[in-house]
């Protein structure tokens, strides 16, 4: 039985002894580092840290022992103790992540509706080169994968003589992406005001440009704010995707820390800031919401 | 009575027609929707037209705004030919800015009111003259207050269309076209998107403008438009001109086709 050949070869690595000195002493470290691990597989936490520090007790410099003896310590402690621990130990390297994740969401969110704009604003043009154009746009950047986009910017364009930082590439590939796909929403929420409204606007003497400017799109905001902020909320996710091209963001850090340690938490706290990300986010925009639509059946009393 | 051409002048003493169409064509595809109509208007003069669903009455008024590019004809604006140019052997609308700055002095009244949701009675007043004149915020203000004084609505001055009634819009929205100070009027079915109970405050509205001599243009299946207010009442059907007259000739003399009289024993 397997379960008997283990408890022998825990009786012979407890008789190697420990060394004499000028005597070399790997063989003991490595039984009782053995030992080590078989208490601790066994979940006899107390019997892994006693062999841990007969080491140390030689050796007091050992580095695997040492860092197998945080580990048992780590693991004898309650639960929330140890995910407490291991909360201030990644968040520095996770929150610098985060704020990277950030600014490549913020920027992109400001970037992105002025990029769709335009391209909506071509595409219901009368300018067919402009509306071909437009739709070209579109076509390819709804069309194929963010990842693909991402990799043809950042490790694609430097064969055409064009090399980008990560970071530009990042902003690049997101601004480019989400244009396209805002822009598409842009022009179905233009296309659903009535056009009864243009038509005053126009009877008025205003250009396309004011009836645009002052008539038609401030009444989309209220329309935008549902599927423009269910984009935004994907883009909070898709950013983890430019870790791919060497930047350095949530993703990228939880990974990193995660190959290192191997330990479950990171991946559960970088899964709590995303979640943090998307629940500020979406709090925000329903206020924002609210507020855009208040002309309808708002009553402010003059008096 | 006459019909489609445009009353004599006498060679003396002519006034300038404020607005003159001149063989106005409309197709959509193969229907044409407005037949070779001509028609001038003197300021001061009030023309209601009247007719059934589908005789081009509101393409008609609709062309005279631009709104609709005609296909034949030509409209003249004080004199001067207006709203299209020749160009590369095809006749095409005028230059944007040459349109928005004819449109700026014709005011126009829709059916469905079409207010702007988004901003307040005033800020509707207001929009003409600060977005399309550029006048002062103070100047705005003050014409706006004005025209919301004409129509009756200055204690409605905050509020957002969307909790006003159906009449209360429209005089609303003539306050809006009015407060660009137009040298025309044309009203599309003014009140046919209105209860009947509401008709009365918009029709008293648009009656006071008349008494005031806005030159205007009504279309209408409102018979009170053409008999109390109209200094000439025209009947269209099938995109012509049918007959017109002054009310009195209209309602009383010259029912001469079966057509119109049926129309008008419906309506009236």
């Amino acid at each position: 039985m397997a379960l008997g050949k283990l408890d022998k070869a825990v009786q012979l690595f407890k008789t190697i002894p420990r060394p004499e000195s000028g005597e070399s002493g790997k063989l003991f470290v490595q039984s009782r580092m053995q030992l080590a691990r078989v208490y601790y597989a066994q979940e006899d936490l107390d019997k892994a840290a006693a062999a841990c520090r007969e080491i140390l007790a030689v050796y007091p410099d050992n580095a695997e022992a040492t860092n197998f003896l945080a580990s048992v310590e780590k693991a004898q402690k309650p639960w929330y103790i140890q995910f407490w621990q291991d909360t201030v130990r990644f968040t520095p390297a996770l929150a610098k992540g985060a704020v990277m994740t950030f600014v490549l969401v913020v920027v992109t969110m400001l970037v992105s509706p002025v990029g769709g704009l335009l391209v909506a604003l071509g595409r219901i043009s009368t300018f067919p080169p402009l509306i071909g154009l437009c739709w070209f746009f579109i076509w390819i950047f709804r069309g194929t994968p963010l990842l693909l986009q991402l990799f043809f910017i950042y490790y694609g364009l430097p064969s055409m003589g064009v090399t980008l930082s990560p970071l530009v590439a990042a902003l690049l590939g997101l601004g480019l992406n989400y244009s396209a796909y805002l822009a598409e929403i842009i022009r179905g929420a233009i296309q659903s005001i009535d056009s009864g409204q243009m038509e005053a606007a126009k009877a008025l003497g205003m250009t396309y440009g004011q009836a645009m400017r002052r008539v038609i799109i401030p009444q989309t905001y209220k329309r935008l704010m549902p599927p423009v902020g269910n984009e935004f909320i994907a883009l909070i996710k898709d950013t983890a995707l430019v870790s791919t091209i060497a930047m350095v963001e949530l993703m990228r850090a939880a990974d990193q820390l995660f190959n290192t340690y191997f330990d479950i938490t990171v991946l559960v706290l970088a899964a709590i800031i995303y979640l943090l990300f998307t629940s500020a986010f979406t709090v925000t925009f329903e206020k924002i919401e609210k507020r855009v639509g208040a002309y309808e059946n708002r009553y402010t009393p003059s008096h | 009575m006459k019909t489609d051409t445009p009353p004599p002048t006498n060679g003396q003493n002519v006034q300038t027609p404020l607005i003159s169409l001149k063989d106005i064509v409309k197709r959509y595809g193969d229907l044409t929707a407005v037949d070779h109509v001509s028609l001038e208007l003197d300021p001061q003069e009030r023309v209601v037209i009247i007719g059934p669903s589908g005789s081009g009455k509101s393409t008609l008024l609709r062309a005279v705004n631009f709104l609709e590019e005609i296909d034949g004809g030509a409209i003249y604006f004080e004199g001067r030919e207006v709203g299209y140019v020749e160009k590369k052997g095809r006749r095409v609308l005028d230059k944007p800015k040459r349109i928005s700055q004819l449109r700026s002095e014709i005011g126009m009244v829709f059916q469905h009111f079409y207010l702007f949701p988004h901003m307040t009675v005033m800020e509707n007043v207001m929009e003409g003259p600060r977005t399309v004149q550029k006048k002062p915020l103070q100047e705005c203000r003050n014409v706006a207050l004005d025209m919301l004084q004409k129509v009756g609505l200055t204690d409605k001055k905050d509020i957002y269309p969307a909790t006003l009634s159906g009449g209360q819009k429209q005089r609303v929205a003539i306050a809006r076209a009015l407060a660009m100070r137009p040298k025309l009027m044309l009203f599309d079915e003014p009140t046919s998107a209105l209860d009947p109970e509401l008709v009365g405050e918009v029709f008293d509205a648009i009656k006071t403008l008349a008494d005031e001599g806005m030159t205007m243009i009504v279309v209408t299946h409102q018979m009170g438009f053409a008999r109390e207010m109209a200094d000439r009442v025209i009947f269209m059907e099938d995109g012509r001109f049918v007959a017109q007259g002054t009310p009195t000739e209209f309602f009383e003399n010259h029912l001469d086709s079966d057509r119109i009289r049926s129309f008008l024993e419906r309506s009236l």
